[in-house]
């Protein structure tokens, strides 16, 4: 850019702007996307309902996730009784109460596994790209071995072996589902290790881990914020997935998952169960991909204006 | 030559998890019988060979694995690789079935809202592609179920035939097929159209067809020949993680639509805790997929000249 030309005395700079940076240059764009302003918005009322179970189970609907009402199974969904505004299912309970308690848990699984192959991914991605030699070969066969194995099979196998809770579901779908994350960090440590900047901190002594850490991670932070909102995502899908088989989340828990189990058993007597749990699950995935696509759009310099 | 070690490595994986686990499989082989005494057990063991130290024990299994002896079935006693071998068809059919049937629709839908850019059209397909993506597999398959097989009855609700019909490949198969293949295809329709409206519109900005236009070929001619063949390239490389799901997803599919093949087969085996079939089809599995991805790798070389097969 041309230098400003000098001004006239008399024409003293009033303000002096400072240049956006970064992250608040990306958070001004967020702000002026609605798609992504209304699904950030959707998500945190879902969050914001889960995380309120208990209080609205309490107060609005006046009845715990658990409590069977066995005179009243299979009841269409009405608006006069709030706790069966999606209906009751084949024990009576609320569907409505029991949805939010299974946001809880998918949300959960979805936030924690997502942090684990995060962790994984991006330790093991940047180590690789950062140290090559035996070390990346060794990730690159980890990676080719376990993306070899169709990943619902793996699960099917995980929850077949072990009871698991919510806490040991979410480790293990996120021990495998790294893979991806850790390719990108890899790719991008692998053209970053070779920038002058990275040189100079190598050159004034700087350790690895420092330079990993300091000079490499933040440069490779926003596209792994993207990839984290779609994980999160893929992370609900699988464990509702294996949920659904019958492997995962078990029953009373409730989730989003083993909800449509239910439901499809009495698919002929109350087909409305069906509904709340899965689109529960599509607003939910749909609105990370919209974050997702939206946050793309507002961290990745190169692609602004060529939409 | 890659796939070598990575099949050995699935090898591993498979082994540790089935043997890891705290319960013993003696007590799944014996099931509800309760009047076996120690020594029976024992003697199961021994017969077996879970008494053997497990380095041994992965050593044998993999080598009668490699000759593809995957042991018997706990609770049929056939062979698990029979069991597989009779499903394998069933999913095979559905799977490439679904890749094509994703393929013929996403990619058009895809070169349609290029080329109608900032259209109703193009926006429908985004929304389209957008929303498909991120309904789950199972509920798709269970509203397909619900909706038009229950509630309108045109379609069939699960399993292969009509019950006492079995003409092998004919009007009475499509009709039961079209539900799955719905939803296997559904990976290629929601992911196809959104990679490729941007790389045709990248093509159609470029040299080339500008050329290709102003030598006077007809508009159809340049997308046909000049615009399509370059963007068949991503349609490739999205390939691998379409295959990843629809052989994943075989589990959810087959178990929606009832349809007899090897996820259907891995699900009962899983709830029978029959785990030499479990182990097998995990297996077959992973090598269906190490396979697929061969064959697009090879695929890619054939559609992007530039990059030699090593």
């Amino acid at each position: 850019m041309a230098q400003a030309p000098a001004l006239p005395m008399d024409l003293a700079p009033v303000e002096r702007r400072v240049a956006a940076g970064f992250w608040s240059d990306a958070f001004w764009r967020l702000r002026h996307d609605p798609p992504t302003v209304a699904a950030f918005a959707m998500l945190l009322l879902l969050v914001a309902l889960s995380a309120g179970a208990d209080l609205l189970a309490d107060r609005v609907f006046g009845i715990s996730y658990i409590k069977q009402d066995l005179f009243n199974t299979y009841r269409k969904p009405i608006l006069e009784q709030p706790s069966w505004w999606l209906g009751s299912d084949n024990l009576g309970r609320s569907e409505i109460v029991r949805l939010l308690y299974a946001g809880r848990v998918s949300l959960f699984i979805g936030a924690f596994g997502a942090a684990v192959s995060m962790t994984v991914g991006v330790v093991l991605g940047i180590s690789a790209g950062y140290f090559r030699g035996w070390w990346d070969d060794l990730v690159v066969w980890l990676v080719s071995t376990v993306s070899s194995v169709p990943r619902l099979f793996l699960l099917i196998i995980v929850g077949l072996l072990f009871r698991l809770d919510p806490l040991s579901l979410a480790v293990f779908i996120g021990l495998l589902g790294w893979l991806g994350i850790s390719n990108l960090a890899r790719g991008q440590t692998f053209a970053l290790r070779e920038r002058e900047f990275v040189l100079a901190a190598r050159t004034i002594g700087a350790t690895p881990v420092r330079v990993m850490l300091r000079h490499v991670f933040p440069n490779v932070l926003p596209l792994l914020i993207v990839i984290a909102m779609i994980d999160v995502g893929a992370i609900i899908l699988a464990e509702s997935g294996l949920s659904y088989l019958g492997f995962g989340i078990q029953p009373p828990v409730p989730s989003w998952g083993n909800m449509l189990t239910g439901a499809t058993q009495f698919l002929s007597r109350a087909p409305w169960l069906v509904y709340g749990p899965g689109f529960a699950i599509t607003l939910t995935i749909l609105c990370l991909y919209l974050i997702g696509d939206g946050l793309r759009d507002a961290l990745d310099p190169r692609l602004r204006g060529a939409k | 030559m890659q796939a070598i070690p990575t099949l050995l490595g699935i090898m591993v994986l498979t082994f540790l998890l089935t043997r890891l686990s705290p319960a013993d499989p003696i007590d799944f082989m014996v099931g509800g019988v309760t009047d076996i005494t120690a020594a029976d057990r024992e003697a199961l063991r021994e017969a077996y060979g879970l008494n053997r130290p497990l380095p041994l024990q992965f050593v044998d299994w993999a080598w009668s694995a490699v000759r593809l002896d995957f042991g018997k079935s706990f609770f049929s006693h056939r062979p698990a690789l029979q069991l597989i071998g009779e499903r394998i068809p069933n999913t095979l059919q559905l799977a490439v079935a679904g890749l094509l049937v994703g393929l013929g629709l996403g990619v058009p839908l895809g070169v349609v809202a290029a080329l109608a850019r900032g259209s109703p059209a193009d926006h429908t397909i985004r929304v389209l592609s957008v929303v498909l993506h991120a309904i789950p597999d199972f509920f798709l398959g269970l509203l397909f179920v619900l909706i038009l097989g229950v509630q309108l009855r045109w379609f069939p609700i699960g399993s292969m035939n009509t019950i006492g019909v079995d003409c092998g490949f004919c009007w009475d198969r499509i009709w039961h097929m079209a539900g799955p293949v719905l939803l296997y295809a559904n990976a290629g329709i929601a992911t196809y159209p959104r990679y490729l409206r941007t790389e045709v519109l990248e093509i159609l900005g470029q040299d080339f067809v500008r050329t290709a236009r102003s030598k006077g070929l007809r508009e159809r001619i340049v997308v046909a020949v000049h615009v399509l063949r370059n963007a068949l390239i991503p349609v490739v490389s999205l390939l691998g993680g379409i295959l990843t799901i629809v052989i994943s997803g075989s589990v959810i599919v087959e178990q929606v639509f009832n349809w007899p093949g090897l996820g259907r087969l891995l699900f009962e085996a899983a709830q029978n805790k029959d785990y030499p079939v479990v182990q097998a089809s995990v297996l077959i599995g992973s090598a269906l997929l190490l396979a697929s991805y061969i064959l697009r790798d090879i695929a890619y070389a054939w559609v992007d000249p530039r990059i030699k097969v090593r």
